[in-house]
Protein backbone atom coordinates (compact mmCIF):
# COMPACT_ATOMS: atom_id res chain seq x y z
CA UNK A 1 0.00 0.00 0.00
CA UNK A 2 1.05 3.15 -0.83
CA UNK A 3 1.13 6.53 1.19
CA UNK A 4 0.15 10.08 0.34
CA UNK A 5 3.93 10.12 -0.78
CA UNK A 6 4.16 7.05 -2.74
CA UNK A 7 6.09 5.23 -0.44
CA UNK A 8 5.42 2.01 0.87
CA UNK A 9 5.51 1.85 4.75
CA UNK A 10 5.27 -0.81 7.45
CA UNK A 11 4.96 -0.13 10.39
CA UNK A 12 6.73 -1.80 13.09
CA UNK A 13 4.27 -3.52 15.41
CA UNK A 14 5.86 -2.97 19.04
CA UNK A 15 6.18 -6.13 20.69
CA UNK A 16 7.74 -5.15 23.99
CA UNK A 17 5.34 -2.37 24.54
CA UNK A 18 8.29 0.20 24.44
CA UNK A 19 8.07 3.03 21.86
CA UNK A 20 9.97 1.70 18.75
CA UNK A 21 11.02 4.12 16.29
CA UNK A 22 10.73 3.17 12.59
CA UNK A 23 13.13 4.62 10.42
CA UNK A 24 11.80 3.97 6.50
CA UNK A 25 13.94 4.52 3.72
CA UNK A 26 11.78 6.02 0.99
CA UNK A 27 12.42 5.87 -2.54
CA UNK A 28 10.20 7.89 -4.89
CA UNK A 29 7.58 5.66 -6.38
CA UNK A 30 8.92 6.71 -9.66
CA UNK A 31 12.15 4.80 -8.97
CA UNK A 32 10.43 1.40 -8.23
CA UNK A 33 9.77 -1.03 -11.08
CA UNK A 34 7.75 -3.52 -10.06
CA UNK A 35 10.26 -5.89 -11.25
CA UNK A 36 14.09 -4.98 -12.32
CA UNK A 37 15.61 -7.75 -14.22
CA UNK A 38 18.99 -8.19 -13.87
CA UNK A 39 19.08 -6.98 -10.67
CA UNK A 40 21.87 -8.11 -8.20
CA UNK A 41 20.30 -9.05 -4.69
CA UNK A 42 23.13 -6.81 -3.20
CA UNK A 43 21.98 -3.82 -4.28
CA UNK A 44 19.82 -1.88 -1.85
CA UNK A 45 17.71 -0.48 -4.69
CA UNK A 46 15.52 -3.13 -5.60
CA UNK A 47 14.07 -3.25 -2.36
CA UNK A 48 10.93 -0.68 -2.50
CA UNK A 49 11.18 0.16 1.33
CA UNK A 50 12.86 -0.85 4.23
CA UNK A 51 11.57 -0.36 7.63
CA UNK A 52 13.94 -0.47 10.55
CA UNK A 53 12.91 -1.11 13.64
CA UNK A 54 15.15 0.10 16.67
CA UNK A 55 15.13 0.18 19.81
CA UNK A 56 15.06 3.84 20.97
CA UNK A 57 18.59 3.65 22.29
CA UNK A 58 20.41 3.02 18.83
CA UNK A 59 17.93 5.50 17.01
CA UNK A 60 21.00 8.54 16.74
CA UNK A 61 22.61 6.29 14.04
CA UNK A 62 21.78 8.55 10.80
CA UNK A 63 22.67 5.73 8.16
CA UNK A 64 20.20 2.96 7.58
CA UNK A 65 21.76 0.07 9.50
CA UNK A 66 21.72 -2.38 6.17
CA UNK A 67 23.31 -0.26 3.51
CA UNK A 68 26.39 0.47 5.87
CA UNK A 69 26.05 -3.27 6.97
CA UNK A 70 26.22 -3.92 3.42
CA UNK A 71 29.32 -1.37 2.88
CA UNK A 72 31.16 -2.77 5.89
CA UNK A 73 30.18 -6.98 4.85
CA UNK A 74 31.83 -5.76 1.56
CA UNK A 75 35.08 -4.10 2.74
CA UNK A 76 35.32 -7.06 5.57
CA UNK A 77 35.48 -9.59 2.31
CA UNK A 78 37.84 -7.99 0.98
CA UNK A 79 39.75 -7.68 4.01
CA UNK A 80 39.31 -11.29 4.71
CA UNK A 81 40.55 -12.31 1.47
CA UNK A 82 43.89 -10.12 1.42
CA UNK A 83 44.74 -11.12 5.13
CA UNK A 84 43.18 -14.84 5.54
CA UNK A 85 44.76 -15.59 2.25
CA UNK A 86 48.86 -16.34 3.26
CA UNK A 87 47.27 -18.52 6.31
CA UNK A 88 45.74 -20.52 3.76
CA UNK A 89 48.55 -23.19 3.96
CA UNK A 90 48.74 -26.70 1.79
CA UNK A 91 51.46 -29.35 1.86
CA UNK A 92 52.05 -30.08 -1.33
CA UNK A 93 52.49 -34.05 -1.53
CA UNK A 94 56.30 -35.12 -1.95
CA UNK A 95 57.64 -31.93 -0.41
CA UNK A 96 58.72 -31.14 2.62
CA UNK A 97 58.36 -27.32 2.69
CA UNK A 98 54.97 -25.20 3.52
CA UNK A 99 53.30 -24.19 0.65
CA UNK A 100 51.28 -20.90 0.98
CA UNK A 101 48.51 -20.15 -1.32
CA UNK A 102 47.32 -16.46 -2.36
CA UNK A 103 44.32 -16.30 -4.07
CA UNK A 104 44.52 -12.79 -5.10
CA UNK A 105 48.45 -12.16 -5.01
CA UNK A 106 49.64 -9.87 -7.52
CA UNK A 107 53.03 -11.11 -7.89
CA UNK A 108 53.63 -13.30 -10.77
CA UNK A 109 56.40 -15.37 -9.09
CA UNK A 110 54.49 -16.45 -6.35
CA UNK A 111 52.07 -17.85 -8.24
CA UNK A 112 54.33 -19.53 -11.31
CA UNK A 113 56.63 -21.23 -8.36
CA UNK A 114 54.19 -21.65 -5.44
CA UNK A 115 56.92 -21.33 -2.58
CA UNK A 116 56.73 -18.76 0.14
CA UNK A 117 59.45 -19.69 2.59
CA UNK A 118 58.89 -16.59 4.47
CA UNK A 119 57.40 -17.76 7.52
CA UNK A 120 59.64 -20.96 8.22
CA UNK A 121 62.10 -18.58 7.70
CA UNK A 122 61.07 -16.50 10.90
CA UNK A 123 60.35 -19.57 13.19
CA UNK A 124 63.56 -20.97 12.66
CA UNK A 125 65.61 -18.06 13.22
CA UNK A 126 63.71 -17.01 16.80
CA UNK A 127 63.92 -21.16 17.73
CA UNK A 128 67.67 -20.80 17.12
CA UNK A 129 67.54 -17.60 19.61
CA UNK A 130 65.22 -19.32 22.12
CA UNK A 131 67.83 -22.53 22.64
CA UNK A 132 70.52 -19.56 22.34
CA UNK A 133 68.78 -18.33 25.62
CA UNK A 134 68.01 -21.26 27.25
CA UNK A 135 71.21 -22.40 26.81
CA UNK A 136 73.10 -19.62 28.34
CA UNK A 137 70.43 -19.53 31.25
CA UNK A 138 71.21 -22.96 32.10
CA UNK A 139 74.84 -22.22 31.96
CA UNK A 140 74.59 -19.14 34.28
CA UNK A 141 72.85 -21.36 36.84
CA UNK A 142 75.11 -24.23 36.49
CA UNK A 143 78.26 -21.39 37.16
CA UNK A 144 75.83 -19.53 40.06
CA UNK A 145 75.62 -23.24 41.57
CA UNK A 146 79.46 -24.06 41.16
CA UNK A 147 80.33 -20.36 42.42
CA UNK A 148 78.07 -21.16 45.67
CA UNK A 149 79.59 -24.50 46.24
CA UNK A 150 82.89 -23.67 46.15
CA UNK A 151 82.01 -20.15 48.71
CA UNK A 152 80.81 -22.82 51.01
CA UNK A 153 83.58 -25.43 50.86
CA UNK A 154 85.82 -22.61 51.66
CA UNK A 155 83.94 -21.71 55.07
CA UNK A 156 83.87 -25.55 56.36
CA UNK A 157 87.10 -25.30 55.44
CA UNK A 158 87.80 -21.95 57.48
CA UNK A 159 85.74 -23.45 60.56
CA UNK A 160 87.34 -26.59 60.93
CA UNK A 161 90.60 -24.75 61.09
CA UNK A 162 89.30 -22.60 63.28
CA UNK A 163 88.22 -25.45 65.24
CA UNK A 164 91.78 -26.75 65.60
CA UNK A 165 92.90 -23.48 67.33
CA UNK A 166 96.78 -23.78 66.63
CA UNK A 167 99.02 -21.39 68.08
CA UNK A 168 97.28 -20.88 71.40
CA UNK A 169 99.03 -19.26 73.86
CA UNK A 170 101.70 -17.11 74.46
CA UNK A 171 105.43 -17.07 73.03
CA UNK A 172 108.38 -14.92 74.75
CA UNK A 173 111.53 -15.08 72.12
CA UNK A 174 114.26 -13.26 70.83
CA UNK A 175 114.25 -11.33 67.55
CA UNK A 176 117.60 -11.86 65.22
CA UNK A 177 118.48 -8.33 66.66
CA UNK A 178 118.27 -9.84 70.37
CA UNK A 179 115.57 -7.91 71.14
CA UNK A 180 112.41 -9.58 73.24
CA UNK A 181 109.02 -10.19 71.19
CA UNK A 182 105.86 -11.66 72.38
CA UNK A 183 102.67 -12.36 70.16
CA UNK A 184 101.15 -9.17 71.31
CA UNK A 185 103.80 -7.59 69.05
CA UNK A 186 102.25 -8.72 65.88
CA UNK A 187 99.14 -8.23 66.75
CA UNK A 188 97.16 -5.86 64.19
CA UNK A 189 99.07 -7.77 61.31
CA UNK A 190 99.43 -10.77 58.82
CA UNK A 191 101.61 -13.36 59.49
CA UNK A 192 103.52 -16.10 57.93
CA UNK A 193 105.29 -18.09 60.20
CA UNK A 194 107.67 -20.86 59.25
CA UNK A 195 109.88 -23.22 60.86
CA UNK A 196 113.39 -24.45 59.94
CA UNK A 197 116.52 -24.53 60.89
CA UNK A 198 119.54 -22.83 59.48
CA UNK A 199 121.41 -25.61 58.44
CA UNK A 200 119.09 -26.96 56.13
CA UNK A 201 120.80 -28.41 53.14
CA UNK A 202 117.39 -27.04 51.02
CA UNK A 203 113.80 -27.09 51.75
CA UNK A 204 114.22 -23.93 53.94
CA UNK A 205 116.30 -21.69 51.60
CA UNK A 206 113.37 -22.13 49.51
CA UNK A 207 110.11 -21.89 51.27
CA UNK A 208 111.56 -18.85 52.75
CA UNK A 209 112.50 -17.92 49.12
CA UNK A 210 109.19 -18.90 48.61
CA UNK A 211 107.57 -16.63 51.39
CA UNK A 212 109.65 -13.65 50.28
CA UNK A 213 108.27 -13.82 46.76
CA UNK A 214 104.67 -13.69 48.15
CA UNK A 215 105.71 -10.61 50.70
CA UNK A 216 106.73 -9.27 47.52
CA UNK A 217 103.88 -9.73 45.48
CA UNK A 218 101.92 -8.71 48.26
CA UNK A 219 103.54 -5.43 49.06
CA UNK A 220 102.98 -4.31 45.36
CA UNK A 221 98.83 -4.29 46.13
CA UNK A 222 98.74 -0.75 48.38
CA UNK A 223 95.06 -1.38 49.41
CA UNK A 224 96.71 -4.43 51.65
CA UNK A 225 98.05 -4.33 54.58
CA UNK A 226 101.74 -5.31 54.87
CA UNK A 227 102.42 -8.94 55.42
CA UNK A 228 104.96 -9.97 58.29
CA UNK A 229 107.47 -13.07 57.58
CA UNK A 230 108.49 -14.49 60.80
CA UNK A 231 111.51 -17.53 60.51
CA UNK A 232 111.00 -19.77 64.04
CA UNK A 233 114.33 -22.56 64.73
CA UNK A 234 113.75 -25.67 65.85
CA UNK A 235 117.38 -25.94 66.31
CA UNK A 236 117.87 -23.67 69.17
CA UNK A 237 121.00 -25.26 70.01
CA UNK A 238 122.74 -24.14 67.03
CA UNK A 239 121.08 -21.13 65.88
CA UNK A 240 121.10 -17.80 68.24
CA UNK A 241 120.66 -14.52 67.52
CA UNK A 242 123.74 -13.94 65.49
CA UNK A 243 123.26 -17.25 63.27
CA UNK A 244 119.31 -16.39 62.46
CA UNK A 245 120.92 -12.64 61.61
CA UNK A 246 123.40 -13.83 59.19
CA UNK A 247 120.60 -16.58 57.64
CA UNK A 248 117.51 -13.88 57.58
CA UNK A 249 119.22 -11.29 55.86
CA UNK A 250 119.24 -13.31 52.32
CA UNK A 251 115.61 -13.11 52.08
CA UNK A 252 113.21 -10.19 52.80
CA UNK A 253 114.34 -7.57 54.72
CA UNK A 254 110.65 -7.39 56.80
CA UNK A 255 111.57 -11.14 58.14
CA UNK A 256 111.89 -11.50 61.30
CA UNK A 257 113.93 -14.93 63.11
CA UNK A 258 112.70 -15.72 66.42
CA UNK A 259 115.30 -17.84 68.39
CA UNK A 260 114.74 -19.04 72.40
CA UNK A 261 115.69 -21.69 74.32
CA UNK A 262 115.09 -25.48 73.85
CA UNK A 263 112.02 -25.58 76.57
CA UNK A 264 110.03 -22.27 74.74
CA UNK A 265 111.04 -23.48 70.99
CA UNK A 266 109.17 -27.36 72.20
CA UNK A 267 106.07 -25.21 74.02
CA UNK A 268 105.76 -23.04 70.60
CA UNK A 269 106.21 -26.51 68.52
CA UNK A 270 103.36 -28.13 70.79
CA UNK A 271 101.09 -25.28 70.35
CA UNK A 272 101.44 -25.23 66.39
CA UNK A 273 102.07 -29.16 66.57
CA UNK A 274 105.09 -28.85 65.07
CA UNK A 275 107.33 -32.10 64.35
CA UNK A 276 110.72 -31.67 64.36
CA UNK A 277 113.62 -34.38 65.74
CA UNK A 278 117.30 -34.21 65.28
CA UNK A 279 119.04 -36.61 63.39
CA UNK A 280 122.02 -38.72 64.34
CA UNK A 281 125.15 -36.52 64.84
CA UNK A 282 128.38 -37.11 62.53
CA UNK A 283 131.76 -36.74 63.65
CA UNK A 284 131.88 -33.06 62.87
CA UNK A 285 128.99 -32.73 65.09
CA UNK A 286 126.75 -31.68 62.55
CA UNK A 287 122.92 -32.90 62.10
CA UNK A 288 119.98 -32.28 60.08
CA UNK A 289 117.06 -31.85 61.88
CA UNK A 290 113.35 -33.28 60.26
CA UNK A 291 110.53 -31.10 60.64
CA UNK A 292 107.71 -30.36 58.66
CA UNK A 293 107.37 -28.22 56.37
CA UNK A 294 104.15 -26.42 56.37
CA UNK A 295 103.93 -22.17 56.25
CA UNK A 296 101.66 -21.15 58.50
CA UNK A 297 98.61 -18.19 58.58
CA UNK A 298 97.94 -16.12 61.11
CA UNK A 299 94.94 -13.08 61.42
CA UNK A 300 95.46 -9.66 62.77
CA UNK A 301 93.99 -11.11 66.11
CA UNK A 302 96.81 -13.78 65.98
CA UNK A 303 94.62 -16.64 65.44
CA UNK A 304 95.74 -19.72 63.06
CA UNK A 305 93.65 -18.99 59.94
CA UNK A 306 95.51 -21.31 57.08
CA UNK A 307 98.48 -23.57 56.24
CA UNK A 308 100.57 -23.76 53.04
CA UNK A 309 102.47 -26.70 52.34
CA UNK A 310 105.27 -27.33 49.75
CA UNK A 311 103.02 -27.74 46.73
CA UNK A 312 101.52 -24.24 46.83
CA UNK A 313 103.35 -21.88 44.70
CA UNK A 314 103.72 -18.40 45.87
CA UNK A 315 100.86 -16.51 43.47
CA UNK A 316 98.68 -19.33 44.60
CA UNK A 317 99.47 -18.27 48.66
CA UNK A 318 99.33 -14.58 47.64
CA UNK A 319 95.65 -15.31 46.30
CA UNK A 320 94.55 -17.47 48.66
CA UNK A 321 95.85 -14.37 51.64
CA UNK A 322 93.90 -11.96 49.57
CA UNK A 323 90.69 -13.49 50.09
CA UNK A 324 91.34 -14.01 53.29
CA UNK A 325 92.18 -10.76 53.93
CA UNK A 326 88.95 -9.94 52.62
CA UNK A 327 86.95 -12.23 54.35
CA UNK A 328 88.52 -10.22 57.53
CA UNK A 329 87.36 -6.84 56.81
CA UNK A 330 84.15 -8.12 56.13
CA UNK A 331 83.39 -9.87 59.10
CA UNK A 332 85.24 -8.25 61.81
CA UNK A 333 85.54 -4.75 61.09
CA UNK B 1 130.43 -24.63 62.85
CA UNK B 2 129.19 -21.98 61.16
CA UNK B 3 125.74 -22.61 58.78
CA UNK B 4 126.87 -21.99 54.84
CA UNK B 5 125.71 -18.89 53.30
CA UNK B 6 123.86 -17.81 50.34
CA UNK B 7 126.60 -18.34 48.15
CA UNK B 8 127.70 -21.66 49.82
CA UNK B 9 124.70 -23.13 49.30
CA UNK B 10 124.36 -21.97 45.63
CA UNK B 11 127.76 -23.82 45.18
CA UNK B 12 127.01 -27.13 46.67
CA UNK B 13 123.70 -27.38 44.55
CA UNK B 14 125.46 -26.36 41.49
CA UNK B 15 127.34 -29.10 41.86
CA UNK B 16 125.09 -31.64 42.89
CA UNK B 17 122.86 -30.75 39.90
CA UNK B 18 125.99 -31.64 37.28
CA UNK B 19 126.84 -34.35 39.55
CA UNK B 20 123.34 -35.94 39.02
CA UNK B 21 123.30 -35.01 35.52
CA UNK B 22 125.96 -36.75 34.82
CA UNK B 23 124.48 -39.82 36.58
CA UNK B 24 121.34 -39.70 34.52
CA UNK B 25 123.19 -38.94 31.40
CA UNK B 26 125.80 -41.97 31.71
CA UNK B 27 126.82 -44.74 33.06
CA UNK B 28 127.51 -44.63 37.41
CA UNK B 29 131.14 -45.56 37.47
CA UNK B 30 132.68 -43.16 34.74
CA UNK B 31 135.38 -41.06 35.34
CA UNK B 32 133.39 -38.52 34.41
CA UNK B 33 131.38 -38.57 36.86
CA UNK B 34 133.47 -39.82 39.41
CA UNK B 35 135.25 -36.57 39.48
CA UNK B 36 131.71 -34.58 39.24
CA UNK B 37 131.61 -36.84 42.76
CA UNK B 38 134.70 -34.90 44.25
CA UNK B 39 133.75 -31.85 43.54
CA UNK B 40 130.47 -32.26 44.66
CA UNK B 41 132.05 -33.59 48.05
CA UNK B 42 134.31 -30.94 48.56
CA UNK B 43 131.09 -28.04 48.04
CA UNK B 44 128.98 -29.05 50.82
CA UNK B 45 128.48 -30.32 54.46
CA UNK B 46 129.08 -34.07 55.11
CA UNK B 47 125.03 -34.00 56.49
CA UNK B 48 123.89 -32.51 52.94
CA UNK B 49 126.17 -34.77 50.85
CA UNK B 50 124.54 -37.73 52.80
CA UNK B 51 121.15 -36.13 52.76
CA UNK B 52 121.31 -35.56 49.01
CA UNK B 53 122.57 -39.25 48.52
CA UNK B 54 119.14 -40.37 50.25
CA UNK B 55 117.24 -37.76 48.07
CA UNK B 56 118.76 -38.82 44.49
CA UNK B 57 117.51 -42.57 46.01
CA UNK B 58 114.37 -41.74 46.76
CA UNK B 59 113.59 -39.78 43.36
CA UNK B 60 114.72 -42.72 41.57
CA UNK B 61 112.70 -45.37 43.44
CA UNK B 62 109.97 -43.09 43.05
CA UNK B 63 110.56 -42.68 39.43
CA UNK B 64 110.38 -46.57 39.26
CA UNK B 65 107.09 -46.51 40.89
CA UNK B 66 105.73 -44.27 39.07
CA UNK B 67 107.05 -46.19 35.75
CA UNK B 68 106.79 -49.99 36.97
CA UNK B 69 104.09 -50.17 39.54
CA UNK B 70 104.15 -51.46 42.59
CA UNK B 71 105.97 -55.12 42.78
CA UNK B 72 106.14 -56.87 46.16
CA UNK B 73 108.89 -58.55 47.10
CA UNK B 74 108.63 -62.47 46.53
CA UNK B 75 109.33 -64.55 49.92
CA UNK B 76 106.92 -62.45 52.19
CA UNK B 77 104.23 -64.34 53.55
CA UNK B 78 101.07 -63.16 53.94
CA UNK B 79 99.42 -62.73 57.38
Amino acid sequence: MLDHLGTNQLYCSPSSGEGLITESLSIPASQITATRPNCPLESVQCIPQLTICKAPSQHTRKKPQFQTEGRLLRIRSLLSIYYLAPRIVHISPGSSTLVTHRPFSQSKSDRSSGRQVVSPKIRLRTKFMVICVCGAAVMGLWFYVHLEKEQQQKMRRQEQLKKLALGQGDFNLLDHTGRSRTKKDFSGQWVLLYFGFTHCPDICPDELDKISSVVQILDKERALSPVQPIFITVDPERDGVEEMARYIKDFHSRMVGLTGTAEQIKDLGKAFRVYYSVGPKDEDNDYIVDHTIIIYLLNPDGLFTDYYNRNKSDQEIAESIRSHMKTYVNLFN
Amino acid sequence: MTAPTAQERKTCWGARDRYWQCLDESNKDSSECRKLRTVFEGSCPQQWINYFDKRRDYLKYKEKMQREGFQPPENVTKL
